[in-house]
């Protein structure tokens, strides 16, 4: 055994005395659950709202048999699933960081998360949640963006009430 | 004194959180030879595996508000020396001599009975000649006595994973050892 080791106790016990260790307050343990939870949840929104977003975008093009593959690629914005898929890592990966994940087989929590996050964002497009947000949600910028850009580009319209009458077409 | 020494780990812990931090020398002279122990098996260098133990027991310290109290004290603390042990491993990756050469000294607290030592020596060199992913559960079941559970609170590893590993360090023990 080495003497360091001997001498271990008297060490750190000497350094708690002389307050050159301290210990981090309760309130600071508790800040960081609450800010790991509150990045969780919102990256799941964030992933939940972007599929809805890349279901929104792909509808607002018309009918699928009134255009070519190569107009969806040249004007798909291509930034939403990156940004959807930094969110679900960014998701797995703050899950990864909570203690029961190692007790769970992680592939099926991957494959469920996955399954919420597009059921999720097919049921608030569904039910016209993205309605109520373009109106005065966080993205009313984005979708406004999005309906100038197809305006200009096609022609065609992706109001909010044009979402559905679009697939109608 | 004899009263301390009744108390559970949680319950140390407990009190140094509140008001009573001299108590925390009682847990560090549970530990420390545990830990080192199980320090060496990772690092194989006794400096750094003591280094890895200080600085272990003072980042316990230091987080210990953040330690759940209705969890086992003896897994989380083992979970840091393992982050430790694992940041010197990266740290002196090249550094780490070649385990057959390598020349354990023996530990005259690791076991009272000289047969019991011998056998523990013996396992112990053996470990050292397997990979680390199968040594660590290993030497965390038989030499420190930890179950399934611990170890995959430790390691951070679901339980099946815990077995399948310790099955095949068996089987590569046996393959790697009994030819010695």
């Amino acid at each position: 055994m080495s003497k360091e080791l001997k001498n271990i106790t008297n060490n750190i016990m000497d350094q708690i005395h002389e307050k050159k260790i301290k210990m981090k307050p309760r309130a600071y343990f508790i800040a960081g659950s609450i800010l790991t939870f509150m990045g969780l949840v919102s990256s799941v929104v964030a992933s939940v709202f972007l599929v809805g977003l890349i279901r929104f975008s792909m509808r607002s093009h018309g009918p699928m048999a009134s255009y070519k593959l190569d107009q969806i690629l040249s004007s798909f914005p291509w930034w939403i699933p990156i940004l959807a898929i930094i969110g679900l890592i960014a998701g797995i990966w703050l899950l990864r960081k909570y203690d029961f994940s190692f007790k769970v087989n992680f592939k099926m929590v991957i494959i469920g998360f996955v399954l919420a996050i597009v059921v999720g964002g097919w049921i608030i497009d569904s039910i016209g949640l993205n309605d109520a947000l373009i109106r005065r949600g966080p993205l009313q910028g984005i979708m406004r963006q999005c309906m100038q850009d197809n305006n200009t580009q096609g022609g065609q319209r992706c109001s909010p009430a044009g979402w559905g009458r679009n697939r109608e077409n | 004194m004899s009263d301390t020494l009744k108390l559970t780990d949680e319950e140390i812990v407990a009190k140094v959180r509140s008001d009573d931090r001299d108590l925390y020398a009682v847990i560090i002279e549970r530990y420390k030879n545990k830990l080192l122990r199980y320090a060496t098996n990772l690092v194989y260098d006794d400096d750094r595996a003591s280094h890895v133990v200080q600085d272990s027991l003072v980042k316990a310290y230091i987080n210990l508000n953040g330690f759940n109290t209705k969890k086992k004290f003896s897994s989380w603390i083992y979970r840091i020396v393992h982050n430790e042990a694992m940041n010197v491993i990266k740290k002196y990756q090249k550094e780490i001599p070649i385990l057959d050469d390598f020349d354990f000294e023996s530990d005259e607290d690791i076991a009272k009975d000289f047969e019991q030592k011998e056998t523990t020596e013996h396992v112990e060199k053996c470990l050292k000649s397997i990979p680390l992913i199968y040594s660590e559960p290993l030497s965390l079941y038989y030499l420190d006595k930890k179950s399934y559970d611990e170890i995959s609170d430790i390691l951070r590893i679901p339980m099946g994973t815990v077995a399948t590993r310790i099955s095949r360090a068996k089987k590569l023990m046996k393959h790697i050892c009994q030819k010695n």
